[in-house]
């Protein structure tokens, strides 16, 4: 035992069992990885976010499971505030809680209950921006972007609680004069005169078990089950031969849902003047590719892409590479890199983006490559 | 005179892939020019620096690089398979395809159509390579 407790007057007893102590701080490095790359890294992080918020979810929920069937401290029962508990607390006037006390108990559902919302939003940004996972076939663009200012602003709740939850620690660790946090690392804390009496209550191990196996079967099932569902208004898998072949000699065959039908016929009409190169076709090709285009088209996709590209500059019309979002989005790049072997042009989207040939532009699939010899 | 010429082969044979040959593609040129293909022109011409076309690609090695047997490079960064029938014999194979190639990168280098004259000077250059 260390210098401090044995100097201490009180015996110390187990509070937090192991699994608290494991979810408290996996919870942290979850939530900690969550937060940073939400907050501050850029698309690329996006794997890691998405990981980390699950773990964030399963860990909440494993959590909730334990409070039914934990140890006496680990229990709801054990915590869950009741007003007049909480009045008395406010009041001083309640007993020394060995486990959490009301106002902090307040903040552990409330946590719950924002780590479960972010969970829940961020699959609805997944589902409807990204038209990926369980929500894909649901969800759209227009509610994916309502899903990303919720997940925003409890996010931002949640960075409010972390410092509350933080300064209350600080507070009580004073106040009490036992360092709280080293009681979440070693499970032990003092034994006092005047405690107010804990419930009795043995761990249902097994039981829990159980429960968690079983729920997280049926949250798999079901996650793959609406997973399996085929989303509607996505861009169309098979590029036309005539298309690949002509409009793929020179560039990457750009996908037709990045760019609205007006963006095209511009496009097309002007072929033998084409960003600084001549690239007719002849008049019945051409005539196919244009209506293969459009038909195809921005507006007829309810993609992230599509979306934010469709609002061109009106100067260049046909112009990825000059729409507001993709300069806002790629602005952070340095301009040399976009020169250098093996990229060579901000129009070759595909050195970058693994998935640039669908039109998908998922986060997922961004990665810069590795500067090459020419 | 260019699409006519390319029209009259068309219908001689359908624009399949593979509806002529390097030599047929000159002899066809060298009847409409009124004289026989020069490799040597050939070369040069593709060597040279012009003027008249659009300002990034003055010559034909700006994508194709000074060795047609390797592998060139357009501006976006795709790699252009080389254009010598002896490393690359789906090249001058397809009159539709060699018409609107010589159509789309003669007017980029030089802002005209190039003559029948110097197309059998090419396309003789590239096939002794
Ligand atoms: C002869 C070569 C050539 C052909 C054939 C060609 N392009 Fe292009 N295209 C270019 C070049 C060069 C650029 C400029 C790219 C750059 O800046 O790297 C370009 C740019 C584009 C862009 C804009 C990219 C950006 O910067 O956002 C679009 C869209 C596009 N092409 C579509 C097409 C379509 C559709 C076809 C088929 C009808 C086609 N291209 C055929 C050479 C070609
Ligand atoms: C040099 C590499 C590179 C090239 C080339 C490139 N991108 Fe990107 N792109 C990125 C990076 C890195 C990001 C992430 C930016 C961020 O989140 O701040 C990104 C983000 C995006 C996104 C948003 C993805 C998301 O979910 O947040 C879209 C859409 C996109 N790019 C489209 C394009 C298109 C279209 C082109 C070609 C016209 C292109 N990009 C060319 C590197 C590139
Ligand atoms: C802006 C880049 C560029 C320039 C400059 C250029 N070419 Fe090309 N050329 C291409 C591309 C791209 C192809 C098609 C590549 C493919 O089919 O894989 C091509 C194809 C060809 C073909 C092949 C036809 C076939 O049978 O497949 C010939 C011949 C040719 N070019 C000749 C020339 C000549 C002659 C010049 C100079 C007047 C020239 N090119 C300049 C980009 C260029």
């Amino acid at each position: 035992m260390s210098p401090r407790t044995s100097l201490s007057p009180f015996p110390l007893v187990p509070v937090w069992d192991v699994w608290v102590r494991l979810f408290h701080w996996a919870l942290v490095l979850c939530i900690g990885g969550a937060a940073l790359t939400g907050f501050l890294a850029d698309a690329r992080w996006a794997a890691v976010h998405l990981a980390c918020g699950l773990g964030a979810a399963a860990l909440v929920i494993a959590r909730i499971i334990w409070g039914l069937y934990g140890t006496a401290h680990a229990r709801f029962a054990d915590f869950l505030p009741r007003p007049a508990a909480l009045v008395a607390h406010l009041r001083g006037t309640d007993g020394r809680h060995r486990g959490h006390n009301p106002l902090g108990a307040l903040m552990v559902l409330a946590m719950f209950a924002a780590i479960l919302a972010l969970a829940f939003s961020g699959l609805a940004i997944l589902g409807g921006w990204l038209r990926l996972g369980p929500l894909a076939a649901d969800l759209g663009t227009e509610a994916g972007r309502a899903a990303r200012a919720a997940h925003e602003a409890v996010a931002l709740v949640v960075l409010a609680m972390i410092a509350l939850h933080v300064g209350g620690v600080v507070v009580e660790s004073r106040r009490e004069s036992e360092n709280l946090t080293r009681a979440m690392l070693t499970g032990l804390k003092q034994v006092r005169p005047g405690d107010a009496s804990p419930a009795e209550a043995t761990p249902k191990g097994r039981r829990a078990l159980v429960v968690l196996a079983g729920l997280a079967a049926t949250i798999a099932l079901a996650v793959a089950a609406l997973s399996a569902r085929p989303a509607p208004n996505l861009p169309v898998a098979e590029i036309d031969p005539l298309v690949a072949a002509e409009c793929g000699a020179c560039h990457m065959a750009y996908h037709p849902s990045l760019l609205p039908a007006r963006s095209w016929k511009q496009l097309m009409a002007g072929l033998d003047d084409h960003f600084g190169e001549n690239a007719w076709v002849d008049a019945g090709d051409a005539a196919e590719i244009e209506a293969w285009l459009t038909a195809h088209s921005a507006e007829t996709v309810d993609t992230a892409p599509a979306r934010i590209f469709a609002r061109t500059d009106p100067e260049a019309p046909a112009t990825l590479t000059e729409a507001p979002a993709w300069k806002r989005l790629h602005g952070d790049l340095p301009d040399a890199l976009f020169d250098r072997a093996p990229i060579f042009s901000r129009a070759n989207c595909a050195a970058c983006h693994a998935d640039a040939a669908t039109g998908r532009f998922s986060p997922f699939a961004i990665s810069i490559p590795k500067e090459t010899a020419e | 005179m260019k699409r006519l010429i390319a029209l009259f082969v068309l219908s001689a044979a359908p624009a399949l892939a593979q509806d002529t040959s390097p030599a047929q593609l000159i002899a066809t040129y060298e009847a409409e020019a009124g004289r026989a293909a020069d490799p040597a022109a050939g070369a040069a011409f593709f060597m040279a620096d012009h003027t008249g076309g659009k300002p990034e690609t003055p010559s034909c090695t700006s994508c194709h690089t000074r060795d047609p047997r390797s592998p060139g490079q357009a501006r976006t960064g795709k790699v252009i398979e080389p254009l010598a029938p002896s490393v690359n014999p789906v090249r001058l194979t397809e009159t539709k395809e060699v018409e609107k190639w010589l159509g789309r990168n003669c007017d980029s280098v030089l802002g005209r159509d190039c003559t029948a004259a110097e197309k059998a000077d090419i396309v003789a250059w590239l096939a002794s390579l």
